[in-house]
């Protein structure tokens, strides 16, 4: 029995061997390679995509921090991308069986994210969220944001058809002549509105910009002009995701570029995700 | 992980960030035989705290019957489930702690509640055991014993929501040791959500940030109790600053409850927290259930309590006796007094009330009087 497992072993590593050998060497792009245009387009349906290289990035686990994905989902990106000489866009493509994009209890949104150093230079960032002194930058879309732009209402009946609401304070007929502190209420009772954090609810722009210096210190990042679109294909998600070019990143120059995936239905949330290592980029010079 | 001190479960432990214990500690002692689930508690937080989009789910504080009733549904058998055996020897805790038995890439053991295990807070618990028909009233004699379990956050020395946070979005004060999530920073991963075994942090989808009770430290910052305290009818919960058993002063309430008399005790301690709210526990419930719940020593807090003398009986009538957090108290004679840190009178309160009988014939109506006892 034993004999047999090891015979079968051997075969199967042999005819693996000149499965490898028998493949054309040049068959796939080891980088992404960003195709020049004159105009670049917003959508991922548009006809422009057709002319860039395509780059299938294999998705890892994101097993480097706690909490760690230890279960693998998404398995590989697809990746385009195009310049128009101050702004790249990027079209990511992958599989996903369930459409996820609303917040719940325990229930999380689909998700995709491009990162980028905020300098392209030699020395890299750590591929993992940056590092303290080599901040990197993310352009995050959400799903659920996505349905938020496309007309989703910022109510629980979205959520919950059924639900019924005896009252919101701040919604009976005012007691006094002025309802101004009746309005203040809304915030008193939404603290991260208040705040600022806008994480649900309405959006003109279904992806955040943010930076990064190491794994959790995730912030706010300064406008790169980000914009992003993403619509349901048969088979799971397009999405497109546009920002300015960061400094540094020339025709020419050695450039990195990072994906992440997030598959609701799995749970994915924060660090639990799919994600490459950096990924070569080159721009290719305008004709 | 760094190794910590929790004196609940009486050794060393493992847990995400090192020991840094506040200046003082928010703390709690309930009264659970006192309690008759009114849920005026919980109404007070409600319209307090989470009358807003996207809270309506949200119970920071919830009463619910034990054994049968949870909220979220079954978050205790979950938790106690998942950790497996838990052994007590000697006052020690022999078992795993969530941080301990944390599975590979997470910081704490958790579980996820669905929105399901939200949907239904009390409906069923308090039922009769059996099929009652439809219209009858049930003629049987109860044979189960039950309790009611008023709940919030236990501001936990050693918070799991605190530890799982991978962004840092949740700190403990220093000053008071209450714990907050900061509504700016929080972005909704829901891992408190996940590891805190009490279920006390809620996802706002509206929002789609997590929520979690604040304790009312706009009223403890003025020296008043929470809102659930202030409001309880009952007058089961008393707030207050609870020193590390080395330091325990009889002077203070907390203290005088908790360390010196040993009547009150904290809720699930194996799963390694040093949660904050401590329970008198109730008097007619298995022994073995209660050890469950609230760790050894239980038997002997029911004999103290059974049998309390007047100090630890009058300190009883001081519950919900002010809205004020009262840090220290002494009883003079009849009278229990309820005192300032710096020694000034708070409140008094007589040990035993006054009784009036009142004739059972009313003279001036001529009719007879129910007398309650």
């Amino acid at each position: 029995m034993h004999r047999q497992a090891i015979l079968l072993a051997c075969s199967l590593s042999a005819a693996l061997l000149s499965a490898c050998r028998e493949q054309p060497q040049a068959s796939a792009p080891t980088e992404v390679v960003v195709h020049p245009r004159a105009a670049l387009p917003a959508d991922p349906a548009d006809p422009a995509w057709q002319g860039a290289p395509a780059f299938e990035a294999p998705l890892l686990l994101q097993d480097m921090v706690e909490p760690r994905q230890l279960e693998a989902s998404t398995s590989s990106l697809r990746v385009l991308a195009l310049s128009d000489g101050s702004r790249i866009a990027f079209r990511l493509e992958w599989d996903d069986a369930t459409r996820d994009d609303e917040l719940r209890p325990g229930g999380f949104s689909d998700a995709c994210a491009v990162q980028l150093p905020a300098q392209v230079a030699v020395d890299v960032p750590a591929p993992q969220m940056g590092e303290g002194g080599k901040p990197v930058e993310i352009t995050f879309w959400r799903a659920s944001w996505q349905a938020t732009v496309d007309g989703r209402s910022d109510a629980l009946q979205e959520l919950y058809p059924g639900a019924a609401i005896d009252h919101y304070p701040f919604e009976a007929a005012p007691l006094e002549a002025s309802a101004d502190r009746q309005r203040e209420m809304v915030a008193l009772y939404a603290p991260a509105r208040a705040l600022g954090n806008s994480m649900a609810g309405a959006r003109e722009n279904a992806v955040q910009e943010l930076v990064a210096t190491g794994p959790g210190t995730l912030s706010e990042g300064a406008s790169r002009r980000a914009d992003g679109r993403g619509v349901r294909t048969s088979s799971g998600w397009a999405v497109v995701i546009s920002r300015e070019l960061p400094p540094g990143l020339t025709p020419g120059a050695a450039a990195q570029v990072a994906f992440a995936v997030w598959e609701g239905s799995h749970q994915e949330v924060g660090a639990r995700k799919m994600r490459t290592a950096w990924v070569p980029l080159s721009l290719e010079v305008a004709p | 992980m760094a190794k910590v001190y929790n004196w609940q479960i009486g050794r060393e432990m493992s847990y995400w960030y090192p020991e840094a214990r506040p200046e003082r500690q928010f703390a709690a002692v309930f009264d659970v035989n006192k309690c008759i689930a009114c849920q005026t508690c919980t109404l007070a937080c409600k319209t307090t705290w989470t009358s807003g989009r996207g809270q309506e789910y949200m119970l920071w504080n919830n009463v619910e019957t034990k054994p049968y009733g949870f909220y979220p549904l079954a978050w205790d058998v979950n938790v106690l489930q998942a950790l497996g055996p838990q052994r007590w020897e000697s006052g020690r805790y022999d078992g795993r702690t969530i941080f301990e038995a944390a599975r590979p890439g997470e910081r704490a053991l958790g579980w996820r509640p669905t929105e399901l295990d939200y949907a239904h807070p009390n409906v069923g618990e308090d039922d009769c055991h059996g099929e009652v028909e439809k219209g009858a009233a049930f003629g049987g004699q109860h044979l189960l014993w039950f309790f009611y379990l008023a709940r919030i956050c236990n501001h936990c020395t050693y918070p799991a929501c605190l530890a799982s946070c991978p962004r840092g979005s949740i700190y403990k004060r220093p000053e008071d040791g209450i714990v907050l999530l900061d509504q700016g920073r929080c972005r909704g991963y829901q891992e408190c959500v996940k590891a805190c075994p009490y279920k006390k942090v809620f996802f706002n989808p509206l929002t789609g940030v997590s929520e979690k009770c604040i304790a009312c430290f706009p009223k403890i910052e003025q020296g008043l109790q929470p809102q659930c305290f202030a409001n309880c009818i009952g007058k089961i919960r008393l707030a207050g600053w609870l020193s590390t058993p080395d330091k325990a002063d009889p002077a203070n309430p907390l203290d005088y409850l908790v360390h010196v008399r040993k009547v009150a005790k904290p809720l699930m301690p194996q799963l390694g927290l040093e949660p904050n709210v401590y329970y008198i526990p109730p008097l007619h419930a298995p022994p073995g259930f209660l050890e469950q719940m609230f760790g050894p020593g239980v038997e002997e807090a029911l004999a103290t309590y059974r049998t309390a003398d007047d100090d630890l009986a009058g300190l009883l009538g001081l519950f919900g006796s002010t809205e004020r957090v009262v840090p220290r108290w002494r009883r003079e004679g009849d009278w229990i007094l309820g005192l300032e840190e710096g020694g000034a009178e708070i409140v008094r309160v007589p040990l035993r009330e006054p009784v009036h009988i009142r004739a059972g014939l009313d003279p001036r109506f001529g009719i007879q009087r129910t007398n309650c006892p």
